[in-house]
């Protein structure tokens, strides 16, 4: 492969990518409709997302390899496809939740919710913003404030979890026999908060990428 | 052990500037690789640090280069270039058995009694990682050898006059994958004895063998820092661009 194809290959590589995140935003809104609505179906559709995911990381890992051994690559063409390898590896994870989620919708699938989905669709929607700037920040190679924006999301979904936590233990002192159902939710408002933290994990690569420094946002 | 210290550089070919203001503190005991394009004075500059320059008539340098705090021109360029050894791109041993190219050096610098000479030969030719593959044949003639053989050869004969630097100019560009990773291992294990630069057009070798690296961009030093550091984030553009081939 001669340098130009090489350059040609690193932008599909983002594009790649780039999709990937949408998927994994695309997953974060199908799995917590599907529990909202008890959606079997949309369900399914999430656990197909997370497959479509595992299939494309694995798809991104061996291009990465392949360009590694190919082209030698240095530089901001090494920090460009090492962070691509990690991201991909990162949102895969986010799908992976996504389909935690969906698979307590099948299991509930006959049952009520112990009780009406609000702050879960927030977190939901937070999380997804944290993608979008990440996805802002990977195709543009700007990182000017990322840290801020990100921190701040995060920050408001960690207290939303927190604040699920402490109401859905409250609940289940009240009313026991809806324990299995509490503990469902809880999980599913730590999956969301992981997701969070996944979203920091992938502005510290694109950090990397686009000027070198090593960051720990979360 | 030897430091070498360059400082304001300039260096002309008769009205051609090919090094400008170059300034560069090279450590003891490490590998320091110097990279950049063709014709931007890697060369040049190598043959600066042991005066091999001296013999082109058009050549002139302003300047100062400092080993251990010497000043080189005042020194005596014979015991400089014993002082300071050097392997050129192509293998280059005499037409002579494996023996006197190695003894040859010490040889012209005094060195008589047989059985010093057989030490210096066998040392010299172990430090080097041939000896092994010559030892029963140190009387055949040593254009026998392979190419990778007379490179380290001649790294033999560069370390049999126990210099203290080693100026290598491109000493794999003719050699062979196994050769290649020989005398990149040799490199490695030298430098817990000297000091060693080495021109290189393979980034990967610069990347693999050296501690520190120097960028030139037509007789100016672009950049120069731990090797590590400036073959992941580099500095300067330029540094960048030609790095990761988009150069030009
Ligand atoms: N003996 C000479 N007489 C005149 N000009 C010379 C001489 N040797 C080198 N030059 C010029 O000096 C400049 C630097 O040459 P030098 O050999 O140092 O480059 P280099 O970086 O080692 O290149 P390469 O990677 O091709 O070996 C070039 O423009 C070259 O043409
Ligand atoms: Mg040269």
């Amino acid at each position: 492969m001669v340098r130009k194809g090489f350059e040609k290959e690193l932008r599909k590589l983002e594009d790649s990518v780039i999709e990937m995140a949408e998927t994994a935003k695309k997953s974060i809104d199908t799995s917590v409709e599907s529990l909202k609505k008890k959606d079997v179906k949309l369900a399914k559709e999430t656990i197909a997302l997370e497959k479509e995911m595992d299939k494309n990381s694995l798809d991104i890992e061996n291009r990465c390899m392949r360009l590694t051994a190919l082209q030698q690559p240095v530089a901001k063409d090494l920090r460009f496809i090492a962070s691509m390898l990690k991201i991909s590896d990162t949102l895969e994870r986010v799908g992976d939740y996504a389909g935690k989620i969906a698979k307590i919708t099948i299991k509930t699938k006959d049952k009520p919710l112990a009780k009406p989905l609000i702050d879960i669709p927030k977190m939901a929607e937070l999380s997804k913003e944290m993608i979008d700037i990440d996805i802002e920040a990977i195709r543009s190679k700007k990182v000017e404030g990322i840290e801020e924006k990100l921190t701040q999301r995060d920050d408001v979904i960690d207290n939303l979890y927190e604040q699920i936590y402490k109401e859905l233990l409250m609940m289940m002192f009240e009313r026991p026999q809806i324990i299995s159902d509490a503990t469902d939710l809880i999980f599913v408002g730590r999956y969301l908060e992981r997701i969070g933290d996944l979203a920091c994990k992938v502005a510290n690569r694109t950090i990397y990428m686009v000027d070198g420094r090593r960051t720990l946002i979360k | 052990m030897t430091s070498i210290k360059i400082k304001n550089l300039n260096a002309y070919y008769g009205e051609k500037q090919v090094l400008k203001e170059i300034n560069l503190d090279i450590g003891e005991k490490r590998v320091t690789a110097i990279i950049g394009p063709s014709g931007c004075g890697k060369s040049t500059l190598l043959r600066c640090i042991n005066r091999m320059n001296d013999f082109i008539d058009i050549f002139r340098a302003e300047g100062e280069i400092d080993i251990d705090d010497k000043d080189i021109m005042q020194m005596d360029p014979v015991l400089l270039r014993k002082q300071v050894g050097m392997v050129f791109q192509k293998p280059n041993p005499f037409p002579k058995t494996i023996f006197e190219n190695v003894a040859w050096g010490p040889k012209i610098h005094g060195t008589k009694d047989k059985s010093t000479l057989n030490k210096i030969v066998n040392n010299s030719l172990k430090q080097a990682a041939l000896w092994d593959e010559v030892k029963g044949r140190l009387k055949d003639n040593a254009l026998g050898l392979s190419g990778g053989q007379q490179q380290r050869l001649c790294i033999a004969r560069a370390l049999a006059v126990s210099p203290e630097v080693i100026l290598l100019d491109e000493p794999c560009s003719a050699l062979d994958p196994v050769s290649t990773a020989k005398i990149e291992d040799l490199i490695v294990a030298l430098k817990k004895h000297y000091t060693i630069v080495i021109v290189t057009h393979n980034m990967q070798q610069a990347a693999r063998v050296s501690d520190n690296t120097a960028f030139l961009l037509n007789g100016d030093l672009i950049e120069y820092s731990d090797t590590d550091t400036l073959f992941e984030t580099p500095k300067d553009k330029r540094t960048e661009d030609y790095i990761t081939g988009r150069f030009g």
